[in-house]
């Protein structure tokens, strides 16, 4: 190693720390992409990885969910082996492995920033957020996925940015395909279709709430003007948690000293605002980027392994006052969702996903991360709005004009982290009623103008079909007499799939539409028929 | 207007170097022979059944010639397992896609614009796996590029006057139609001429509000030089997706035809109905584009 002139250069040791750490989130961040990508149809029935993994790993989301589902959800496990290294590493998970914190580390670089003091803007928020989340969840109004970094950065690139990088994508190679000569397409073609087998999806998405999405983590990047890292210090309740665990952390930062005179190099730099003027290192935001040690002119600030118990004591905290607020604001909050009119009248298009479990239980399992909606194969499952009440935005719903359920398809259960979806086998997901088809003799055309189509009926997918027809003679809009095919559902075999409100040809709004109607996951909705008497008792 | 002209006029328009929708003049559609020649082979070896069918036309050169730029375009529009009988069974295709191949095709492109997810049509037909195990790069199956569909004007037709159609069965120098023959709700049967609605863009539902006439208006301008029709299965109820084996019966038949009308007319009597009872078939023979009267055909069947 080669000492330059007139500065002592700094610990190797610590160097090569640097040097890992920026490889270890340069690694995870590639892994989190390539999973990030291959959450979708790979060729087969099975998918072998998707990026789940990521809120399995995740303790945050483990407790709102086990909190809110009052039960122990073994799909999360893993997470508690992330609990257990902040007894070692205290918030290391956010320097060293977060993909959000990379991405944001990334754009830190770009980002100039407004805020010279370096002192972390709302210290007790993200505590307060966490006490909030914990509470609420525990109390049904599960809101997890406002606030969790894997549910916005998943759901931000799943809804906006990953459609976007496709359209703005193709509208390049489109121009470049209708303009050029074929001497630049024989150029430009291959790189599309290299780009389209690697890295774009295999069609173009549209999704409600796009451009809100597109905000959200549009938002979280541009904080990282206002300071370094601002989501990670301010707002995200799993570094809070993991901080709350990372004080009594073995690893423990050796804060500066008298000798420091009035260098306070690493206060201003630090990236998490973990230092304070008096160079003390708070271990419950430090995420171990050891960045203070490379930049500390005299050597002086340093890392190494202290007892648990000696804990310095000036760690961000929260008052009683501010824990008692928070928790009571959890408590309170969900019981305003039972005076919302949806509570008497739940929205009837508020179609679930196949294995979706029962409402309730499925809000409280279900952590927004948009993985559904990234896999969904016919880009039917777009992000409630208000459909679902307050706590239900981003959840996935089947809304069918923009796509269809598909048949032989199972893969939505498969990438739920939660288990909010059920793993369905394909004989049981084409057995499983997820909502009803229903015609609109107004509009549907051989009802209402004698025109001929049964574009339904064609593509229902049920072996035996659940949209037949019937031969009936009519005087036509035209005041023809013809005979003309009148399609009708079959109750007990339509699975709700929605490819019928999907493929009808009426402009604008369909002709047949489904609703949640006689869906298997709600015991009390049923389907009137013939041969019941549904309403009596 | 002559086809060269037109095929110009597609690929200068897709190049945007032409702003003129291309025009499909029917004026020059030669009179369909008076008594055009069907090939049927009949079987259970179906490679075989394909073979001899086109042998029985003359063998494929008659089709294909060397370096010429092929289109193979088979029914796999539905997630459905060959035994179902919705798409072109795998080894039909295969096979076409041989011959073609050895009488010297510079490219053999096979694609359809899906109902279901095109992915998973794709795998389920069997036909992707198949057309892998021949492992020649000529061979290209894919998916439908958005950008290829180009407007067409449709002068000889008489419901359907513009729609947009897929570039590359226009300007192939041989399209190769392979439908699979199978029960259909509205048209009853869907055959050679209803298989054209892979080629096309737009709102496809549209076409079936008069359904017969709008895919003899496409079959004056998509216009295959060879159409072979798989009745290995036959699937009978519930189409065009079927689902149920029960519904599918083993026919073991391949038929094959370069009059479109023709081999419908001749597939429809497979299903015991008659070949006037099928709305396109009529509509087709009425604009000239073939034969529907299946005793006026010279049916040449042979058992493999």
């Amino acid at each position: 190693m080669t000492e330059r002139k007139g500065r002592v250069k700094n610990r190797p040791s610590f160097r090569a720390m640097i040097f890992l750490r920026r490889l270890s989130q340069g690694v995870f961040l590639v892994l989190f992409i390539v999973l990030f990508v291959k959450t979708d149809y790979n060729g087969t029935d099975h998918l072998d990885s998707a990026v789940n993994l990521l809120f399995r790993l995740d303790p945050f989301v483990a407790a709102c969910v086990m909190l809110g589902v009052k039960s122990f959800v073994l799909l999360l496990l893993p997470s508690l082996a992330v609990l257990l290294l902040s007894l070692i590493f205290g918030r290391g998970f956010c320097g060293w492995f977060c993909p959000m914190g990379s991405l944001l580390d990334l754009t830190g670089k770009i980002v100039p920033q407004m805020d010279r003091n370096n002192r972390t803007s709302y210290p007790n928020l993200a505590l307060i957020i966490l006490v909030f989340a914990l509470f609420s969840s525990a109390c049904g109004f599960a809101v997890a996925g406002y606030f969790d970094p894997f549910s916005l950065l998943v759901r931000g690139m799943a809804q906006a940015f990953y459609p976007l990088l496709n359209s703005l994508t193709v509208g390049f190679f489109s121009f470049t395909y209708r303009t050029f000569p074929e001497v630049v397409n024989h150029v430009t073609e291959p790189v599309y279709g290299l780009l389209q087998a690697f890295i774009l999806p295999s069609g173009q998405k549209y999704f409600h709430l796009a451009t809100l999405s597109f905000f959200m983590l549009g938002g979280v990047f541009l904080l990282e003007g206002v300071q370094r890292r601002f989501f990670c210090r301010n707002i995200c309740p799993l570094g809070a948690m993991l901080g709350v665990i990372g004080r009594w952390a073995l690893v423990a930062g050796k804060g500066g000293s008298n000798d420091c005179g009035s260098c306070r190099i690493c206060t201003n730099r630090c990236r998490m605002g973990a230092i304070d003027t008096e160079r003390v290192i708070a271990m419950a935001t430090c995420n171990l980027c050891f960045e203070c040690v490379q930049k500390c002119p005299r050597q002086i600030i340093n890392f190494g392994v202290s007892a648990p118990w000696s804990a310095p004591p000036s760690q961000t905290s929260l008052s009683r006052r501010r824990f008692v607020g928070a928790a009571l604001a959890g408590v309170l909050l969900p019981s305003v969702k039972g005076v919302e009119a949806l509570a008497k009248n739940p929205d009837p298009f508020l179609i679930r996903p196949p294995g979706a479990l029962e409402e309730k239980e499925f809000l409280g399992r279900c952590v927004r991360c948009a993985e559904c909606i990234q896999v969904c194969i016919g880009n039917a499952l777009q992000p409630a709005f208000l459909q679902a009440g307050f706590d239900g935005m981003f959840s996935p719903i089947l809304t069918a004009r923009t796509g269809y359920c598909e048949f032989n398809c199972t893969l939505c259960g498969q990438v739920c982290p939660t288990g909010a979806i059920r793993e369905l086998s394909p004989a049981e997901k084409r057995r499983l009623k997820i909502g009803h088809a229903w015609f609109d003799k107004n509009t549907c055309l051989p009802y209402a103008k004698g025109i001929p189509c049964m574009v339904c009926e064609e593509h229902c997918p049920t072996p035996e079909k659940a949209i037949r027809f019937k031969d009936v003679e009519l005087i036509n809009d035209a005041g023809l007499a013809v005979s003309v095919q009148q399609p009708y559902v079959v109750s007990g075999l339509c699975i709700g799939c929605g490819i019928c409100e999907n493929k009808c040809p009426l402009p604008g709004k369909a002709a047949v539409y489904i609703t949640s109607a006689g869906e298997d996951r709600n015991a009390k909705s049923f389907l009137p028929s013939s041969g019941s008497i549904p309403y009596a008792g | 207007m002559n086809r060269r002209q037109f095929v110009r006029d597609v690929l200068l328009w897709s190049t945007g170097l032409s702003l003129g929708v291309p025009c499909f003049d029917v004026a020059d559609v030669s009179a369909a022979p008076a008594s055009p020649l069907i090939g049927v082979a009949n079987g259970k070896d179906y490679k075989l059944l394909v073979v001899k069918a086109v042998e029985i036309l003359g063998g494929i050169k008659e089709f294909v010639k060397s370096g010429d730029k092929v289109v193979i375009k088979p029914n796999m529009g539905w997630d459905r397992t060959p035994e179902l009988g919705a798409n072109t069974h795998p080894l039909v295709v295969r096979t076409l896609a041989e011959l073609a191949l050895d009488a010297g095709a510079a490219g053999i492109q096979v694609f359809d614009y899906t109902c279901n997810e095109k992915r998973r049509c794709y795998a389920s037909s069997g036909i992707i796996d198949e057309l892998e195990k021949i492992g020649d790069k000529r061979i290209r199956w894919e998916h439908i590029d958005p950008r290829k569909f180009v407007p067409v004007d449709i002068v000889g037709g008489k419901s359907l006057k513009r729609w947009e159609i897929y570039q590359d069965a226009l300007t192939a120098d041989c399209y190769i139609n392979v439908p699979v023959a199978k029960h259909h709700g509205l048209s009853r049967l869907s055959l050679g001429l209803k298989n054209a609605m892979g080629v096309i863009g737009g709102n496809r539902g549209k076409l079936h509000h008069n359904l017969g006439q709008e895919l003899a208006d496409l079959a004056t301008v998509i216009r295959p030089r060879l159409t072979v029709i798989d009745a290995t299965r036959m699937l009978l109820r519930n189409g065009p997706q079927g689902g149920r084996v029960e519904d599918v019966k083993i026919a073991d038949t391949v038929i094959a035809g370069t009059d479109p009308v023709a081999v419908d007319a001749y597939a429809t009597t497979l299903f015991g109905l008659q070949p006037e009872e099928i709305d396109s078939t009529v509509a087709a023979h009425k604009l000239g584009l073939g034969e529907i009267d299946v005793q006026r055909m010279q049916i040449r069947t042979v058992q493999v």
